[in-house]
């Protein structure tokens, strides 16, 4: 009975805390991703070096802009050879790679505007900015946030519930004990007292058993991410105290109420 | 002390427990409550110790209105009051000793004060040799005196029993009854309710008769058929 109830809130901790850390990671991720505000220029492929360097002082004197950086076509075009080994026997011969500019901007809602401003100058084939892919970023974010908060909802209310059938069937198991208490003329309160610490050991011990859990879990997935490009990022700054003082208060304050709903009706006062 | 005021109890089903009940018992009495099963007995005691509440009517336990009590009143109401019933109500898995100090640890008494009540509370009743004793291992007769004893740890002023004698054989209801007889004579109220015809006879006190919820005899060295109609 014990054994349930706290491996249920251990449970329902455990999948609130990720949750919580994996929209917290999101968040961090889109900041990340904003935090770049990038514009890439892509030239006429008729575009010579001195063109390209020009336009590229052009649009250094631009407000806002951060830096700017030439990727030179032989370059880019040595490293797409060097990754796609096949390139030339495909019939591929010369590069077709056209000088390119990495725009760094210094406010992300500028970018739009610069963006535009560099699309109407001389020799400029292509400019794409980051929108798009922070905009679905970011959609992202809000739908895992959405879904979390609904999420942890549903799953308090759940362990409230498991917690207080846990004590009403303590409270069954006592009620000849709890019956004679009250006979005798023991308070209301000397009956709930036991009990609701009963509930908030529980709360406790499944919200402890939650953060192993989380720590294991979130080394884990820490371990895998750091494999993949972008996801470097993909972290939170929550600190193993700081998740454990949460998980353990959110499990005093379930085992608390779960403990108070049963007694309550077992009591009818 | 106990004085009944016009109380009905009506179930929510619309069945009547008791109807427009009027009894005043003084301090010090020893009383019987005989009717047969459903009559309303329990009922009558249950209002004693607020287990439950009238329709209507008002219930005065040593002075005090207990329809009036809040639920933190309650316990301190029952503190004044021993209980027993049928079926011991004893906790199993605790000898004697146990059952009794888990009653006064239960409203915080000291356990100096614990080991000096339940000394006198198991020589009253004569179990003093039985403290180590489970539920299991004694008679029905003796486990009806340890439940008295828990009763009497307290010091009650009123004494209810519903239905005391109720397991127990003739002989062993008879040292029951006067057992209670005695704590009646050091001066508590005892209140007994029974359909044992034979104690109630052998005993001539006074009995209040009620039937389908209605007081239809209250006689005073009684017995238990209504011997004047």
């Amino acid at each position: 009975m014990a054994y349930a109830s706290i491996s249920t809130i251990a449970l329902s901790l455990g999948v609130l805390g990720a949750f919580v850390l994996v929209a917290l990671g999101a968040n961090n991720f889109a900041a990340s991703q904003i935090g770049k505000f990038e514009i890439a220029v892509y030239m006429n492929t008729s575009a010579t070096r001195a063109q390209t360097d020009s336009l590229a002082r052009a649009i250094g004197k631009l407000p806002d802009v951060k830096s700017v950086t030439v990727r030179s076509r032989e370059e880019e075009w040595a490293k797409f050879k060097k990754s796609n080994p096949n390139i030339e026997s495909a019939g591929l011969q010369s590069n077709p790679i056209p000088f390119s500019l990495d725009v760094k901007v210094a406010q992300a809602s500028r970018t739009t505007y610069l963006a535009n401003k560099i699309r109407a100058m001389s020799g400029v084939n292509t400019v794409r900015d980051g929108r798009e892919i922070l905009g679905r970023v970011m959609a992202i974010a809000r739908v895992v946030r959405g879904v979390s908060i609904a999420g942890v909802i549903v799953l308090l209310i759940t362990a409230v519930f498991i917690i207080s059938n846990a004590i009403k069937l303590t409270l069954y198991a006592r009620r000849r004990e709890i019956q004679i208490m009250k006979l005798v003329g023991a308070t209301n309160w000397f009956v709930r007292v036991p009990l609701i610490i009963e509930g908030i050991v529980f709360g406790a011990v499944g919200a402890f058993a939650a953060w192993i859990l989380l720590r294991i879990g979130g080394a884990y997935v820490a371990g895998t991410a750091a494999r993949l490009p972008m996801m470097s990022r993909f972290s939170s700054d929550v600190t193993p105290a700081t998740l454990a003082l949460v998980l353990i208060l959110l499990g005093i304050i379930i085992g608390a109420a779960g403990s108070f709903v049963s007694i309550r009706r077992f009591l009818h006062d | 002390m106990i004085s009944i005021e016009g109380v009905s109890v009506e179930y929510q089903n619309g069945v009547r427990a008791l109807n427009d009940v009027s009894l005043s018992i003084p301090k010090g009495e020893f009383a019987f409550i005989v009717g047969s099963t459903g009559s309303g007995k329990s009922t009558l005691l249950r209002l004693l110790y607020r287990e439950m509440l009238p329709s209507k009517g008002r219930v005065i336990v040593s002075g005090e209105d207990v329809t009036a009590l809040s639920a933190n009143e309650v316990p301190f109401l029952r503190r004044k009051l021993g209980i027993v019933f049928q079926d011991f109500k004893l906790l199993p898995q605790k000898n004697l000793w146990e059952n009794l100090a888990f009653a006064l640890r239960v409203i915080g008494a000291q356990p100096k004060e614990i080991r000096r009540r339940i000394g006198d509370a198991l020589n009253m009743v004569g179990l003093t040799h039985r403290c180590d004793s489970f539920p299991h291992q004694m008679s029905g007769g003796e486990q009806q005196r340890a439940a008295i004893a828990r009763a009497l740890v307290n010091h009650p002023t009123v004494l209810i029993a519903d239905e005391p004698t109720g397991n127990l054989d003739p002989d062993t209801s008879w040292e029951i009854i006067q057992l209670l007889e005695q704590i009646n004579i050091r001066g508590a109220t005892v209140l007994v309710a029974t359909h044992d015809s034979h104690i109630v006879d052998r005993m001539k006190k006074r009995v209040i008769q009620l039937d389908s919820g209605f007081l239809v005899r209250d006689q005073h060295k009684g017995t238990y058929q209504d011997s004047e109609s």
